[in-house]
């Protein structure tokens, strides 16, 4: 019971880091990104490489990924800087699309659609994590250092930035914002803290695959931070728990065929999304209005 | 030969990408929902298309009507009972974007509830493909698949310069307020719009159903194609977006040549990602820079 | 009809002081519209100038253009005698160019405090120009917007949404102002309060340049009124002279010659 338990909180830690981080671009900037599995991806093959071919050392594993899901948030960010909501979702889309083929294909990188197995476990100070308990630890550990990076970021100057861009554009640059160099630095932050959860996913599961990483992913944290609701500090941890428990709970249901799961559970929360959108876009934690207070 | 080959599938896709896309773009450009139900309303009617004729065995010509019925009470009301119910409170892009893929997730959901997960297809006399030269196959659902793309551009063309509602469709993507001119109401033209939107993915989902066959999780790739499409083509651009679907459709088939198929939907998406850097406007549409 | 007087808005050697702003034959085409043609107009230091005219003159325009939200067509900005050209339009406002909006544009779900503050704060990152708090409550003194000071922008009576729209200017520490339209719907006591706060920061050597089409403000504060009407500057000098000319009076309200 105690590993089940166990295996729950990290993979929640893990998602919830995700659902923040895609609030932080979402919810504050503005930036609507269905590209967010892909950074999530990076961050864990990155991580995954770097502890079989070079170190395991946590840190520069960690590290590697941010870097490398950092500069390729780049690519997003060239559109967001250009043109408006609506153009911005559909390279977003064609990233995550164009994603999924390379990390099936890269062979030598991804281990193709066999993944990559056998990923040593990363070493803390000389340690080698190995119990449940000590990798729920790291979980937890990445979960609160995201929070309070995303947090510290949102209540300072650059949040207010941030907010005053999303707010109104124009105002923002007459009152001499950067506009480009604030949505690069927030598209990056956000690639960069999902890679951190990658990198912790790839070490507790020893073995990653493509398939955690596709379309079906990033739709279910943009409906994590949506139902949660966006731009609030809870609603995406609120988002990703209850995401997270409707699978179990629909189990408990007796005439749901057990191969149907996976399909009624997107019936539940599409349908949850849509009412939410007609009542209260807030979502569960911001009520009738959107709001954007850090 | 190859290259023949791919140039006439070409044409065969764009055709049908040519008319989904076109159907989106008149749905964004006049009121400016980002509607990407509509691959739900592609998968609904080719599902629906595949039951009555296949399952049922009606008449072809009583099942595409059953599926344009289908696509077009679909159509109107999501935006009777969804859309202009968040409009009114929060006309916000991204709150309809959401609700809007909401729907599109629910009803790709209960088709694959109802017909399982695998491919469908609909097996016509015209589907079966005849090798006109050594090496060239071609299926007669080709020619009509651009033979109907035709008739239903050459509809769409007469309806919008010729009478009244299409006059104002076109004010409607200018002026909301014009539109009160023809005596309509936005709202009310909202709906005919939506109707004829989701009307032109209905020819193209038949004919997808009868050439490649339909899965119920199509709906993405659809939209995948109507979104770069309208981009390409230019926002509010209805020849834009027509003749990029028939481009991308191009591109999708021909890249064949050179790469391996499962990159062919990687090369929309370069195409798409080099738009939006350089050439945000599309073709022919505004620069729509913030 | 014929231009009257001054038609170039420049200011003669013999005239004033420095001047602060130079616009030159600036000029912006829309496809098949003209929409400013061939505008020459100075803002000299300290002063304020009204733009008047008809709607749809352009005046918008013209102010898009020197914040470079709008590139023109021909002609050439230049502030402090420093050309404007290809310059951004945040890069102009940190060139102590402020600017204000005819419909707003507040941060709206900001706190006034959160408005005010993240303007002085200007830069993106997290180290960058911390922001004073005295300054902020001077401004926001200024503006009689402190004890509202944690409400949202969106939350804030009409009157209190036009001095928030000030503040924001105020607390940019620019020496151009460009305010459009800044006192419209404000009732009588407002707009005094108004009126003095900007001669208030007029006296300490602000260059203001106002959009307006309360003849009230513009008697009131004018030191300098250019006339627009269809991207034309028509007349340029003083305000009494300009006012009481009746073929520009025609034009304003409507009849042509």
């Amino acid at each position: 019971m105690l590993a089940y338990l166990q295996n729950i909180a990290v993979l929640f830690c893990v998602n919830a880091m995700l659902a923040v981080t895609l609030n932080f671009i979402m919810g504050y900037a503005g930036i609507f990104s269905l590209a967010h599995a892909i950074f999530f991806g990076v961050g864990a093959y990155t991580a995954a490489n770097i502890a079989m071919h070079f170190s395991d050392s946590l840190l520069l594993c960690v590290a590697g990924a941010v870097l490398v899901s950092g500069a390729l948030s780049m690519v997003l960010a060239l559109p967001a800087l250009r043109v408006r909501g609506e153009y911005f979702v559909a390279a977003s889309l064609g990233l995550q699309v164009i994603g999924v083929t390379v990390f099936s294909e890269w062979k030598s990188a991804t281990g193709g659609l066999g993944g990559l197995v056998g990923i040593p476990p990363p070493t803390v100070f000389g340690h080698a994590l190995a119990t449940p308990g000590e990798f729920l630890g790291l979980a937890a550990g990445g979960l609160a250092a995201v929070l309070l990076i995303t947090t510290a970021l949102l209540r300072g100057s650059f949040g207010r930035s941030l907010m005053a861009i999303r707010d109104s554009e124009s105002a923002a640059q007459a009152a001499g914002k950067w506009v480009a160099a604030v949505k690069t630095l927030s598209v990056a932050v956000s690639a960069g803290l999902a890679a951190v959860a990658g990198a912790i996913y790839a070490f507790y599961m020893s073995f990653v695959n493509v398939e955690g990483f596709m379309l079906e992913t990033s739709i279910l944290l943009m409906a994590m931070v949506i139902i949660g609701g966006t731009g609030t500090v809870f609603g995406p941890i609120i988002g990703a728990a209850l995401l997270m428990l409707l699978p179990p709970a629909l189990t408990y249901l007796p005439f749901l065929p057990p191969s149907e799961l996976g399909t009624v559970q997107q019936i539940v929360y599409g349908s949850i999304m849509v009412l939410l959108m007609m009542f209260r876009p807030g979502g569960l934690v911001g009520g009738r209005r959107k709001r954007g207070k850090a | 030969m190859l290259f023949i080959q791919l140039f006439i599938n070409g044409i065969q896709t764009g055709a049908l990408y040519a008319l989904i896309a076109a159907g989106f773009s008149l749905i964004f450009g006049t009121t400016r929902v980002f509607h990407v139900a509509h691959g739900a309303t592609f998968t609904l009617a080719g599902f629906v298309f595949y039951e009555l004729y296949t399952v049922l065995a009606w008449a072809w010509p009583l099942a595409a009507l059953g599926a344009a019925a289908a696509a077009a009470v679909f159509g109107v009301l999501v935006d009777r009972y969804v859309y202009s119910v968040i409009q009114r409170h929060e006309a916000a892009f991204f709150t309809v974007f959401v609700a809007s893929f909401g729907l599109a997730i629910v009803v790709q959901n209960l088709i694959a509830i109802g017909f399982g997960r695998g491919l469908v297809t609909v097996p016509t006399p015209l589907s079966k493909s005849l090798e006109l030269l050594p090496g060239l196959y071609v299926a007669p659902m080709a020619a009509v698949a651009v033979l109907c793309a035709i008739v239903a551009f050459g509809l769409l063309q007469w309806l919008l310069t010729h009478t009244n509602l299409g006059l104002a469709l076109r004010a409607l993507g200018e002026n909301p307020e014009l539109v009160r001119v023809y005596g309509l109401t936005p709202r009310r033209l909202s709906q005919y719009v939506f109707l004829i939107g989701s009307l032109l993915a209905v020819p193209a989902a038949i004919l997808t159903a009868a050439t490649s066959g339909l899965n119920p999780a199509m709906g993405h790739h659809i939209m995948l194609i109507s979104i770069a499409a309208t981009i390409v083509g230019g926002v509010g651009s209805l020849r834009g977006a027509a003749v990029a679907g028939l481009l991308l459709g191009m591109a999708e088939n021909l890249s064949l040549a050179w790469i391996d198929p499962q990159w062919s939907e990687a090369v929309t998406f370069v195409v798409l990602f080099l738009f939006i850097l350089f050439r945000p406007g599309g073709f022919f549409g505004r620069a729509v820079t913030s | 009809m014929t231009p009257r007087g001054d038609t170039s808005g420049a200011v003669r050697a013999a005239d004033a002081g420095p001047v602060l702003l130079r616009m030159q034959g600036l000029s912006k085409r829309f496809g098949g519209l003209q929409a400013i043609s061939d505008v020459t107009l100075d803002l000299p230091a300290g002063m304020i100038t009204t733009l008047v005219g008809p709607n749809g003159a352009g005046k918008t325009t013209l102010f898009n253009m020197i914040t470079g939200h709008l590139v023109p067509t021909a002609g050439t900005v230049h502030l402090h005698g420093k050309p404007l050209a290809r310059l951004a339009p945040w890069q102009i406002a940190r060139r102590g160019v402020g600017r204000s909006f005819q419909d707003l544009r507040l941060f709206t779900h900001m706190s006034v405090l959160e408005n005010v503050t993240t303007v002085i704060e200007r830069g993106s990152w997290l180290w960058q120009r911390r922001a004073d708090p005295e300054r902020i409550q001077a401004v926001l003194n200024d503006a009689g917007l402190w004890d509202k000071r944690h409400e949202r922008a969106a939350d804030l009576a009409y009157a209190e949404r036009k001095f928030l729209s000030l503040a924001r200017i105020m607390a940019g520490d620019a020496s151009l102002w460009l305010l459009d339209e800044p006192a419209s719907g404000l009732d009588p006591r407002s707009f005094d309060r108004f009126v003095a706060l900007l001669r208030n920061y007029a006296a300490r050597g602000i260059t203001i340049c106002i959009i307006e089409h309360n003849l009230d403000l513009v008697t009131q504060l004018s030191d300098r009124v250019a006339f627009l009407d269809q991207g034309k500057l028509l007349a340029c000098g003083d305000p009494a002279g300009i006012l009481k000319d009746p073929q520009l009076a025609a034009i304003y309200f409507g009849e042509r010659a």
